[in-house]
C-alpha cells in the first residue's frame, strides 16, 4: 500500500425509483490497499460496489479513476477493475480456459496461444490447473469461484471488486477462495471486499468500511472497527456477529 | 376372411403404384420446408435483432408484423401474397409466394422463441460479461446467443416441424406439393385410403428424420450441461 489514490469516490447518489440506497458517500482507494466493506443486509453494500463499475448507474456524484471522472461509458473502466460475484456467473456454455480467455481475446485482441498461456498461469495460481478443459457444470462452487477469480484476473486489473465472494459457499469451501483473495493482497493487489466473513476481514484488511443506511458511518483500520467501534449501530453490528 | 385379406392386399395394390408417383410433389414438399425453415429462422432474427437495438420505431414495426402473422390464418396470408400483392404491383411466381408467405409467417413465430430464450438467459451472464469488459454486442455474440440458442432448440424443433406440415397449405396458390396431387389422385381413382395413407407416411418420415436430426443437435449443445 502507497499514498497513491487510484479510486476516488465522491458525494455517491444512488436511487432505486423513490428509495435513496446511497446518500452520498465519499471514499479515496489507496493504491494497493484492501478495504472490507461491512454491514447489514440492505444497507447498500452492492450497490455501492456495483455503482464503482457503472454495473449500476449513479444519480449524483463522481468515480474518479486515476484522476479522471468517469462518463457515461463504463467499458473503458471496466477493463481495468475486476468484479467477482457471490454468485460467480461463469459462462456455462465456455470450458474453464475458454472462460478465462474471452476477455483476453476480445476485448484486448490477446492472441490465442498467448491467452491461454496467461489463463494456464493463473489457473495454476488459483490451484485449479487439471480443470482447464472442463465445463463449469463439472465444478464444485468454491472451484467456480476461484475460476471466476481468475476470470477477472486476465483482465490485467487494477482493482478487484468482490461482492460476498463466499456468501453462496458451503462452509467447508469458504477457506480455499479466502485463501486466493489473500494471496492476492499479499502480492498488492488494491480490493474492495464486501463480505460477512469477520474473521477475514479482520486478518486481510488495511481499512474496514461499516456502511448503513446508505452511508459510511465509520471507517477505520480493523482494530478501530472490531475491538473500539464507536458508532452505535456498528456496536450493534459487531456483537450481533460474535 | 378371404374378403378381408383382399381388401388389405387391394390397398397395399393402390399405395405401392403410386407411392412413387408422389416423389416430385414430395420434393415440392421438402424445399418449401426447408427454405421456409432456414428463411424464417434468418428472418426471425433478424426480427428478434431488431427488437433489442430498443429503438421505438423498429420494436413497434417489428410488434406489428408478429401480432399480425399470429392473428390472421396462414392461408389468408398465401392468398394475399398471390392474389392480393400482383395488385399493388408486386408480382410472384406461385413457388417464390409460397415460400415468402411460410418464412414471413414461421419467422415470426421464431422470433418469438428467440425473444423468449434470450430473456431466460441470467441477467448474472449480462453482468458478468460486463464486469470483464465486453460492450453490448460481444455480450450477446459470445455470451446470451449461444445459450439462447440451446435453450431455444426444443421449441425451435417444434416450429420447424409446423412449417414442413404447414407447407402443405401452398397448395392454394397451385403448388402441386404433396397434399394436392394426393387430392389429385384420389379425383382420378375415387381411392381416397390408399393414397391418403401414402401422403401421411411421406410427411412422417420427413418429420421423423427432421425430429432426428434436432435430437442429435440437442444432444451435442447439451454435453457441457452435466
Ligand atoms: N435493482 C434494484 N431495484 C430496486 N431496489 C434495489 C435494487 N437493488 C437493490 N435494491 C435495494 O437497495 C437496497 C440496498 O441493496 P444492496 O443490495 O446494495 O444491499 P446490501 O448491503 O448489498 O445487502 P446484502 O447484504 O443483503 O447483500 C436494498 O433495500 C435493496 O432492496
Ligand atoms: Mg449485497
Amino acid at each position: 500500500m502507497n499514498d497513491k489514490v487510484v479510486l476516488k469516490i465522491s458525494n455517491l447518489h444512488k436511487y432505486f425509483g423513490e428509495l435513496e440506497v446511497l446518500k452520498g458517500v465519499n471514499l479515496e482507494v489507496y493504491e494497493g490497499e484492501v478495504i472490507s466493506i461491512i454491514g447489514g443486509s440492505g444497507s447498500g453494500k452492492s450497490t455501492l460496489l456495483r455503482c464503482i463499475n457503472g454495473l449500476e448507474r449513479k444519480n449524483e456524484g463522481d468515480i474518479i479513476y486515476e484522476g479522471e471522472a468517469v462518463k457515461r461509458d463504463f467499458t473503458k473502466l471496466r477493463e481495468r477493475i475486476g468484479m467477482v460475484f457471490q454468485h460467480f456467473y461463469l459462462f456455462p456454455h465456455r470450458k474453464i480456459i475458454d472462460n478465462i480467455t474471452l476477455g483476453p481475446r476480445v476485448v484486448k485482441r490477446t492472441e490465442k496461444e498467448e491467452a491461454n498461456q496467461q489463463a494456464y498461469k493463473l489457473l495454476e495460481k488459483v490451484g485449479l490447473a487439471d480443470k482447464s478443459d472442463v465445463y463449469p457444470a463439472m465444478l464444485s462452487g468454491g472451484q467456480k469461484q476461484r475460476v471466476a477469480i481468475a476470470r477477472a484476473l486476465a483482465m490485467n486489473p487494477d482493482i478487484m471488486l468482490f461482492d460476498e465472494p463466499t456468501s453462496a459457499l458451503d462452509p467447508e469451501l469458504v477457506g480455499e477462495v479466502l485463501l486466493v483473495i489473500q494471496q492476492l493482497a499479499k502480492e498488492g493487489m488494491t480490493m474492495l471486499i464486501v463480505t460477512h466473513e469477520m474473521g477475514f476481514a479482520r486478518e486481510v484488511s488495511d481499512r474496514v468500511i461499516f456502511v448503513n443506511n446508505g452511508q459510511i458511518a465509520e471507517m477505520g483500520t480493523p482494530e478501530e472497527i472490531f475491538e473500539n467501534p464507536k458508532d452505535e449501530d456498528l456496536k450493534r453490528f459487531i456483537q450481533s456477529i460474535y | 376372411m378371404t374378403q378381408f385379406i383382399e381388401s388389405i392386399v387391394a390397398f397395399f395394390e393402390v399405395a405401392i403404384k403410386f407411392a412413387p408417383k408422389f416423389l416430385p410433389a414430395v420434393g415440392l414438399t421438402l424445399q418449401l420446408s426447408v427454405l421456409s425453415i432456414l428463411l424464417g429462422t434468418l428472418f426471425g432474427l433478424l426480427v428478434t435483432l431488431l427488437k433489442l437495438t430498443r429503438l421505438k420505431l423498429l420494436e413497434s414495426i417489428t410488434n406489428v408484423y408478429i401480432s399480425i402473422v399470429r392473428g390472421t390464418p396462414l392461408l389468408l396470408q398465401l392468398y394475399f401474397i398471390y392474389f392480393g400483392l400482383p395488385k399493388l404491383g408486386l408480382e410472384f411466381d406461385s413457388f417464390t409466394s409460397a415460400v415468402i408467405g411460410l418464412a414471413f409467417h414461421s419467422g415470426a413465430y421464431i422470433s418469438e422463441i428467440f425473444r423468449g430464450a434470450i430473456n431466460a438467459v441470467h441477467y448474472g451472464q449480462e453482468e458478468a460479461g460486463k464486469a470483464i469488459g465486453l460492450n453490448r454486442f460481444q455480450i450477446f455474440y459470445y455470451i446470451i446467443l449461444p445459450q439462447a440458442v440451446k435453450q431455444a432448440i426444443p421449441a425451435l424443433g417444434n416450429q420447424f416441424i409446423i412449417a414442413v406440415k404447414d407447407s402443405s397449405l401452398a397448395s392454394v396458390i397451385t403448388i402441386t406439393e404433396t397434399m394436392l396431387i394426393a387430392r389429385q389422385f384420389v379425383a382420378a381413382t375415387y381411392n381416397p385410403f390408399p393414397i391418403l395413407f401414402v401422403a401421411g407416411c411421406y410427411y412422417y418420415i420427413i418429420i421423423t428424420l427432421l425430429s432426428a436430426v434436432l435430437r442429435r443437435v440437442e444432444r451435442r449443445l447439451q454435453v457441457n450441461e452435466r
